[in-house]
Order: C-alpha cells, then structure tokens, then sequence
C-alpha cells in the first residue's frame, strides 16, 4: 500500500476548549495534515455529511467530555455516514473502561490521557489516515458488487469453501463459482486472501 | 514472616509500636535469659511472704489460716504481672519457706499431702491468671467493655481466690482430720473463709503492688489520676455517712452492718473510678480490720469478713467498671476523630481530582504551545532559545505529573495483581521525588533485588509508601537524608525506610493520618508496619508476603 502524503489527508479535530482544539488542530497541520478544529460535533456532522461525497476526512480527533454529544455518541453517528474514517479519542478523565469501550465498541484507534503525549497523538493520526485510505479502497473495489455478490463475497472471506457458501445461499456449486469468478473481477483481488484484505 | 530490622532494636531505639491490647502493659513479659532480675524478684517475693504471712496470724482460726491473707495479693501481683509461667518457681518458693518456718512437715507420712497442699494455692492463681489473659486475648474480646483494662484485673482478683478455695475441697472431704476440718460445717466454714481472707488480699495489695511494679519497669502510665477538690469532699461526705450510718446501726444494737459501706464504696467506685475506690476501701479495712484481730468468735468474725469482702469485692469491681467505661469512651472518641479526618481525606481527594481534570485541559495547550515555541527558536537568540527550552521542559514536567497524579487519586480500583518490588519502588519515587526534593531532603535507593514480588494493588501500595517517605521527609526538614532499602526473603519482602536528620527539626503539621493510613493498607495486604523511633531516626518497616519471582 502507497502512503498517501499527509497534506492530502484532512484530520478533524472536535473539543469543547477552543484553545486546545485549535491548538491540536495547529500542531497536526505543523506535522503536514490537513487539521481543522471543532468546538461541538453537530456542526462538523451537518459539515461532514456534506463533503462525504467528495472530500472526506481520513481522521477525526475527538474528546471524549463534550456537551450534548459527548465523544462515543458522536463516534457512532460518524460511522453510520462515513465507516471508512479513523477515530482518535482524547480525554481529561480516563477510565480502564472507557479506554476498553472507545477501542472495541466505538472502533476508536487510540484512546489519549490529556495532557496529550504530542508524539503518540502524531503517530496515530499518521496510522489513521493510512488505515482510512486503504479503508476507503477496499470499500470502493467492493462497492460495485451486485447484492448477490456481496453475500458470497461476505461468506467466503468468513472462511468457508464454495460448497458451504452454495447450500447457506441456495445456489448450486456452480453458479458459486460463477459469482466467485465476478466477485475477483470487479475487485481486481486476485485470489480468496486478496478479497480477505478487503474485508478488513 | 520477619524482617530483621522490625524486630532487631538498635542501641537506642525503642519500639514505639505498642501491641493493640492497651493492657500490653500489665502483660509485660518474662524476660527471658537474665537470671539476676529473677532472682532478685524471687528473693523480694519471699521475704514479702514470710512477712505478710505472719502478719496475717492474728486473723487465723480454726480450720482455716486466716480471714484476712495479704498474700494472696502479693502473689497475684507477681503471677499478674510476670505471667502465669512463673506458676512453678512461686510454688517452689512459697514450699521452701513453709517448709524453714515449720509450717508443714519435712517428713512423715503425710508429708506429701501438706506439700501439695502448700502449692496448691499457687496453682490455682497461675490456672487463674492464664484462664483471664486467655479470655481477654480472644479476638472478638477487644469491643467488650466488660474485658477493658483493668476489668481483667478485677476479674482475676476475684476469680483466683475463689478456684483456690474450691479446690481445696477434696482435700478437706479426703483427709480433713490433717487440718482439723471435720463436719460439713467445718468444711464450709473453711472454704468461706479462705475465700474471704484472699478476697479481701488480692483486691486490698494487688492493685498497689502492681502500679508500683509499671511504674519501675517504666511502662508509660497516665499516672494517677488527680482528683479534684470538690471529688474528695464528696468522697469523704460519702464515706463519714456510711461509717456514721454503721456505727448508729451497731450502736442500736443490730450488729455490724456491711451494707451502708458498701454502698458508699460502690458509689465512689462509679463516681471516680479505680484509685479514689481503693483508697476508700483501704480506710475501710484500716478501721474495721483491727477490731477482727485476736481473740474474736469465729462465726461473728467470719461474718464480719464475709461483709467486708462484699464491700472490697463491689467497690473495687464499681472503680474498674467506672476505668473501663472511661477507656471506652476515650476509644470512642478517637475513632471519632478518625472518620472525621477520613471524611475530610475523602473531600481532598474529590478536590484534587476535580482540580487535577481542570488543569489538565489548559496544560494540554500549553504543552502543545511551549514545544511548538521551542522548536521554533531554536536556532533564536541564545536567550530567547534557553527560555523557550525551559518552559518547554517544565510543561512537559508539569504534564507527566498531572498525568501519575490522576491515576493515583482517580477512581481506578484495581484488583491486585504480581507486583514486580522495583516497579513498586520506581512509581513511588516518581511520586515522592518532587515533594522530598521541595523539602531539601536526599533520598537514597539501596540497590534491590529484581525477582522479588508481591502480590498487591499497586497505587494503594504506593500510597503507603509515599506516605511514610513524605512523613519521613517532613520530619527531618533541610538537609536530612532518607534510605530507602529492599530485602527479599524466601517469604517476606522487607521495605525499609529510615530518616536521617541533620538536626533536630520542629515537626511539620500534617494531618497525622499517614501512618494510620499506609498501616491500613500494608495489613490489607497481609503484612506488617512497625515502626523504630530513635532520638535523630525513625525506621518504617514494610514486611509483605512475598509470590516469588515475577512470572
């Protein structure tokens, strides 16, 4: 995978303190995002919803304390409209179960103790945006697939052999193989670990 | 488990941590391995017998030695306050001694019964002396206020009395020709006036005998209680209309009456405690004892003595019963200052972890900002580059120790875990070293063995230690030192900390909970505190039970 140059990559940042917001928001552009500071998420979803279509941002960086959304409400509703962002947490009151909840309920990448440790804030965000793109790709390549592809693509990449996935759906062998065969061509996979990647 | 330096006293250090059974000190221990001090006590035991032996002659009768027996007190203050281990030697010594004076035959063939006879006394007391200690030892017995010193005490001086009686029956039912104890009504006429004569010995000499032998030993004692004024003419009121009330009731020709001296002891018992009760039953017995000497009939004399034992036996009970009600109180209000003081801790820590999330938000900006700023400049002036580096130091300072500050007093309940000891020691440091060095103070870290682990909850083991490094270095003030050292032992981890101090230091204010608190902790985790205070040192001792090496 070709890492993308950071310029390209926009990374949002949403917290209730105006400073440190646009304090992070300055301190990414310094590293070469494409930063950009929220006070509240309401805005950035109304925003967000918006660019989707054509400029999506790979990362946002959240707190976690915010006013009427706080940072996993907020996570949620992003990843109904866009599941190929990455999502950085921060906060003032860490908690072991927070910390466990953001990673594996909210899809967060990182869960950061303020005050910010600035070097791991960078190298998260750095592998967001590498995990948005390639995210994102692997989105696009599937996207093209017909509504019976896309449930023998989800039963392969589980594992199972074209014999299985033929009695789960249905379908004979053959007409298994057949999809098989388009599944590989719209993706341009080129084999059951290349649609494997894809799915991750 | 034992950590040397816990048990090890130095030249000039005393213990300071006082068992919890504050009446530790009435159980002072044989002191195993000098002979002399023994036998010196052994000596001074003996003439005191001998002498109050004689003394009580005049009160003696037949069938029994006497109605008033000053040495069942000299002995229960010996057994008491030596421990029921010198049972043996006292029975050897009280034998010898009847045996020079002739009380008991050397030979013949009923020699060995007066012999057992003899130290058969002895053995009731020390059977009497284990019985109580065993009972007020049981856990469970502290909270009892009926078991609060010096309840015990009481106890046994009434109990000893009364089993040495009883087991004087089957001798007086086998062979009662040998003391002239015949009849039924002899038999009884001899148990009651054993009783009677050691009742009213233990209570009258074993309370005196034994402050005084505290008071040698230096056991730290409040010392007698001062009365006031107003309390002694009350006492005296009390006592004048009891005797007065005696005196009228015998002079109308209704014999000797016990019960207004009763209530008169009773009353100052209650009223002022152990002492002042004792001191009246001393007037008591100085005034009425030497009417019962010599030539008196035996039936009016025993029933004279049974009535003065009544009054002995409820004064002294109402004084140990007003002390032990007095202590208790006292624990009550200690206990209240504690939770006071933890509630107080409980609102610092809300405190602190609010002022510590409030802080945290600001100084993520300013951390942020100051490295930005640093790395501006550089290549700036030397000035402007050495200022921009400094704060920049001291935010990214100031952020790592927001950062140790909220896991420590943040909501974090961790479960306990293997806790590698130099893991311990480093995040302890960590914590303390800004406060040690605040304080001008050196702290010194022993090279420690890196297996040693402990199974424990780490922040609250931090706590204690901090704890007991910040007292250390508050109490020794500018230039004191602190060593820190670590000994791992096949079972115990040894945490050891002494202070230093260069001089003498006024102690600084703290809260005084520190020490109660890390104590707390450390007995959670199945180990011990104690500490070792000495003029110009003070030495913290951590022992833990050790896991082994880390896995």
């Amino acid at each position: 995978m070709t890492e993308v140059p950071a310029s390209l990559a926009t990374v949002y940042v949403v917290d209730d303190d105006h400073d440190l917001g646009a304090s992070v928001a300055r301190l990414l552009r310094r590293h070469g995002f494409a930063a950009e500071p929220f006070l509240d998420p309401a805005p950035l979803l109304a925003v967000y919803a918006d660019v989707v279509p054509t400029c999506p941002a790979h990362c946002i960086v959240t707190d976690v304390m915010m006013g009427d959304i706080d940072g996993f409400a907020f996570a949620d509703r992003v990843r109904v409209i866009d599941p190929g962002v990455a999502i950085i947490f921060m906060t003032a009151w860490p908690t072991t179960a927070n910390a466990v909840d953001s990673v594996r309920r909210y899809g967060g990448l990182d869960y950061l103790e303020k005050p910010i440790d600035e070097d791991r804030l960078v190298r998260a965000v750095t592998e967001g945006v590498s995990w948005s793109i390639r995210r994102r790709s692997a989105l696009g390549r599937t996207a093209r697939l017909t509504a019976r592809e896309r449930q023998v693509f989800d039963l392969l990449v589980e594992g199972h052999p074209n014999k299985v996935v033929a009695d789960r759906l249905g379908l004979s062998p053959k007409t298994v193989e057949d999809h098989r065969a388009a599944v590989l061509a719209k993706t341009g996979a080129n084999g059951l670990a290349g649609l494997i990647a894809l799915s991750r | 488990m034992v950590c040397a330096g816990a048990t090890r006293t130095s030249v000039g250090v005393t213990t300071v941590a006082v068992p919890a059974h504050a009446n530790g000190r009435a159980f002072a221990n044989v002191r195993s391995g000098s002979i002399a001090p023994a036998a010196a006590l052994l000596a001074l035991y003996a003439l005191g017998f001998t002498l109050l032996h004689e003394l009580a002659r005049a009160w003696g009768g037949a069938g029994f030695y006497s109605l008033w027996f000053p040495v069942a007190g000299w002995r229960l203050a010996l057994l008491w306050h030596q421990g029921p281990r010198w049972t043996l030697p006292i029975a050897l010594v009280e034998l010898a001694i009847d045996l020079i004076l002739g009380a008991i035959p050397l030979g013949g063939p009923d020699a060995p019964i007066a012999w057992i006879g003899a130290v058969r006394p002895v053995l009731a007391y020390g059977l009497a002396v284990w019985g109580v200690r065993r009972l007020v030892s049981r856990p469970g017995a502290a909270g009892v206020t009926l078991l609060a010193p010096p309840m015990p005490l009481a106890l046994v001086s009434i109990a000893a009395p009364v089993l040495a009686a009883l087991l004087t029956l089957p001798q007086a039912l086998w062979r009662g020709d040998l003391t002239g104890v015949e009849t039924a009504r002899d038999v009884a006429l001899s148990i009651a006036a054993f009783t009677v004569g050691d009742l009213l010995g233990t209570l009258l000499i074993a309370p005196p005998m034994l402050w005084v032998a505290d008071r040698l030993s230096g056991v730290p004692r409040t010392g007698l209680p001062r009365p006031g004024s107003m309390a002694i003419v009350e006492g005296a009121l009390v006592l004048g209309l009891a005797a007065l009330t005696g005196e009228m009731l015998r002079w109308l020709g209704l014999g000797s009456q016990s019960a207004p001296a009763l209530i008169g002891v009773a009353w100052i018992g209650l009223r002022f405690g152990r002492v002042p009760a004792w001191c009246a039953l001393v007037i008591v017995c100085a005034i009425t004892l030497p009417r019962t000497a010599g030539a008196v009939n035996t039936i009016e004399r025993l029933q004279f003595h049974l009535g003065l034992a009544s009054v002995v036996m409820a004064g002294y009970l109402a004084g140990s019963f007003h002390d032990a009600q007095a202590r208790a109180r006292a624990e009550v209000e200690r206990r209240d200052r504690l939770l006071f003081q933890a509630e107080r801790l409980k609102t610092l820590r809300a405190m602190s972890v609010a002022v510590i999330h409030e802080i945290s938000q600001p100084l993520s900006t300013l951390a942020i900002e100051a490295r930005h700023l640093h790395e501006l400049t550089v290549d700036a002036s030397n000035e402007v580059a050495t200022t921009a580096a400094l704060i920049d130091r001291k935010a990214a300072h100031l952020s790592g120790l927001v950062r140790r500050l909220r896991r420590y007093g943040g909501r974090a309940v961790d479960e306990p875990s293997p806790l590698p000891i130099a893991t311990l020691i480093e995040s302890v440091v960590a914590l303390a070293k800004p406060e040690v060095q605040a304080a001008d103070v050196t702290l010194t870290i022993a090279p420690l063995a890196p297996s040693a682990t402990v199974m424990a909850q780490e922040i609250e083991l931090s706590q204690a230690l901090v704890n007991l490094i910040r007292n250390a270095a508050q109490a020794c003030g500018k230039g004191g030192e602190i060593l820190l050292t670590v000994d791992a032992q096949e079972e115990a981890v040894c945490i050891a900390m002494s202070n230093k101090c260069a001089r003498t230091a006024a102690p600084s204010a703290g809260m005084g909970v520190g020490v109660l608190v890390a104590r707390a902790i450390v007995e959670a985790h199945g180990g011990t505190l104690s500490l070792l205070r000495a003029e110009d040192m003070v030495r913290a001792v951590i022992s833990l039970p050790a896991i082994g090496t880390a896995a």
